[in-house]
């Protein structure tokens, strides 16, 4: 693996006399891809410089949660980088041709700052640090959310990115195409009749559809384990394989559900500017409801379990042998209750 | 109660995952052969569980027919001994059978088929509100108050807090 990133390095860095990695190593997190960091030693102009690198690497097709294209993120990630001020990692580009890497890869910037952001909640050791870094994610993601989808997506990579086959030409259109996937989806993931709360939902989406808004560019996994920090700012927003057009309310809702199932705080900050809603409305100028950010918090729910349980269910039917599967069924078994929460459950504890 | 994946589906994974993902990571013969004996006891758990109940229960009314059976092949023996096993006799060998468990395959089918009648009950209703009919909203409302206890007891039974593994 090591040699293939420097036949990789070496395409993009024809001037570099010198290319060594090192410290090469598997890093934990990054459920959806496999992902390893080195450091590339890379000496151009008679000068040795440090890249410090991360390979992001497709799993094997049929153990993949969500099917996404190295290419597509390798251009968010450079549009994002160039054209806005929304801290991410250099993406240096991408490898689909299986031969170099064992499957599709990409190499970006291994982005400076702490992952740990449980250590902004609960007492933990950054807690002084998590007002003034929620508070920029809010700005970070209001920047995102505001910014012209053409802009960011001049090729309409991101109109239906994962083929699902989502209509963007209007907001009914997106809502009613994404709930269609949702329901002829159903029958790919009903591995036990518990999920039948996922059918409750989608027909709860589909009867109360709230008022319209314009589309935006989402990062499609707004949630707590998908930023970096450093001196109280937001070093980088990471992992933005699952980014597609959207509604801006979906980043907002399934960070809801994330912090809960996460144990964190992320929408309770800044609490200067009373929690990360009120302070979105402020920077946006809108007046996005609690009740819509519930309805949302249910929607954006339903876009990552619609992949994820087909990736329980294809374990179930053992397709593949996999652990990882029965963790994520495990963990995600705690959004159920919030999921009854918002479709009016009566009796759901608190 | 989830009835897919079966307890014995996960007891396997964790043995598979031992040894596919973990053991070839794994650098220390020592540790190496420490994965070898979770391994077993997982499947020792795994070999018990679906007749450990039902043993048990066996075996219990087996030693109670044992106790008594002791006790009247001594006949007219006398001496403390004798006395001793048939006090047992009448005390712990009087004891009740226990009922032996039912078994569970066909509950868990059953359980199943009524899990999924009651998914399916739930399409019907919606094509039944969305045409108006506010019957059907209160129809909802008896699964959702039998489904919002299962899904409350499974979360305290099989989930663990504290957030994500690996997440950050």
């Amino acid at each position: 693996m090591e040699q293939s990133i420097v036949t990789f390095l070496e395409r993009i860095l024809p001037d570099a006399t010198s290319i060594v990695v090192e410290d090469f190593q598997q890093i934990a997190g990054g459920f959806s891809r496999e992902t390893f960091k080195c450091d590339a030693r890379v000496t151009r102009s008679g000068k040795e410089g440090k890249m410090p690198l991360i390979l992001r690497k497709d799993p094997p097709d049929v153990e993949a949660i969500l099917h996404t294209d190295r290419s597509v993120e390798h251009n968010l990630i450079e549009s994002l980088r160039l054209r806005t001020t929304i801290p991410v990692s250099q993406s240096y580009g991408f490898e689909m041709d299986p031969k170099h890497f064992g499957e599709p890869a990409m190499i970006i910037e291994r982005a400076s700052g702490s992952g740990q952001t449980s250590a902004l909640f609960n007492g933990g050791s950054d807690e002084d640090q998590a007002e003034s870094v929620i508070k920029h994610l809010c700005e970070v993601l209001v920047e995102l959310h505001k910014c012209p989808i053409n802009k960011i997506d001049p090729n309409g990579e991101l109109s239906d990115p994962f083929h699902r086959g989502i209509k963007i030409d209007s907001w009914d259109s997106f809502m009613d195409s994404t709930i269609e996937f949702f329901e002829s989806s159903y029958p790919t993931f009903n591995f036990d009749p518990i999920l039948m709360i996922a059918l409750d939902a989608i027909y709860t989406l589909r009867r109360n559809k709230p008022r319209a808004m314009p589309l935006a560019v989402v990062h499609g996994d707004f949630n707590p384990a998908n930023f970096l920090y450093k001196d109280g700012q937001v070093s980088a927003l990471i992992d933005w394989e699952a980014s597609r057009v959207g509604d801006p309310r979906e980043d907002l809702g399934w960070m809801v559900l994330m912090d809960v199932v996460s144990n964190t705080h992320v929408m309770d900050y800044p609490k200067k500017e009373g929690g990360f809603l009120s302070y979105y409305n402020k920077l946006t100028g809108g007046d996005i409801t609690p009740e819509e950010l519930g309805y949302f918090t249910l929607f954006g729910t339903m876009q990552i379990a619609v992949p994820v349980q087909q990736f329980v269910s294809r374990r179930a039917n053992k397709e593949y042998m996999l652990l990882l599967p029965y963790y994520v069924a495990q963990s995600s078994m705690g959004a159920f209750p919030a999921m009854a929460q918002l479709m009016g459950y009566a009796g759901v504890p608190a | 109660m989830m009835t897919n994946p079966t307890l014995d589906d996960l007891l396997e994974g964790l043995i598979v995952s031992l040894e596919n993902e973990i053991m070839p990571h794994v650098s220390s013969p020592k540790a190496h052969v420490m994965c070898q004996m979770v391994q077993s006891l997982i499947q020792e758990v795994r070999q018990a569980l679906p007749v450990y109940d039902t043993y048990v229960a066996q075996e219990h009314n087996e030693m109670t027919q044992v106790l008594r059976d002791v006790a009247a092949a001594l006949g007219d023996t006398t001496g403390p001994e004798a006395d001793r096993i048939r006090a047992r006799a009448t005390t712990l060998g009087a004891l009740a059978n226990v009922p032996m468990p039912a078994d569970q395959a066909p509950i868990r089918a059953a359980h199943r088929e009524l899990g999924y009648a009651l998914q399916d009950c739930m399409t019907d209703l919606d094509v039944l509100q969305r045409a108006g009919n506010t019957r059907a909203d209160t129809a909802l409302q008896s699964i959702r108050a039998h489904l919002l206890p299962r899904i409350v007891r499974d979360v305290e039974t099989l989930t663990m807090a504290g957030g994500m593994a690996g997440r950050g």
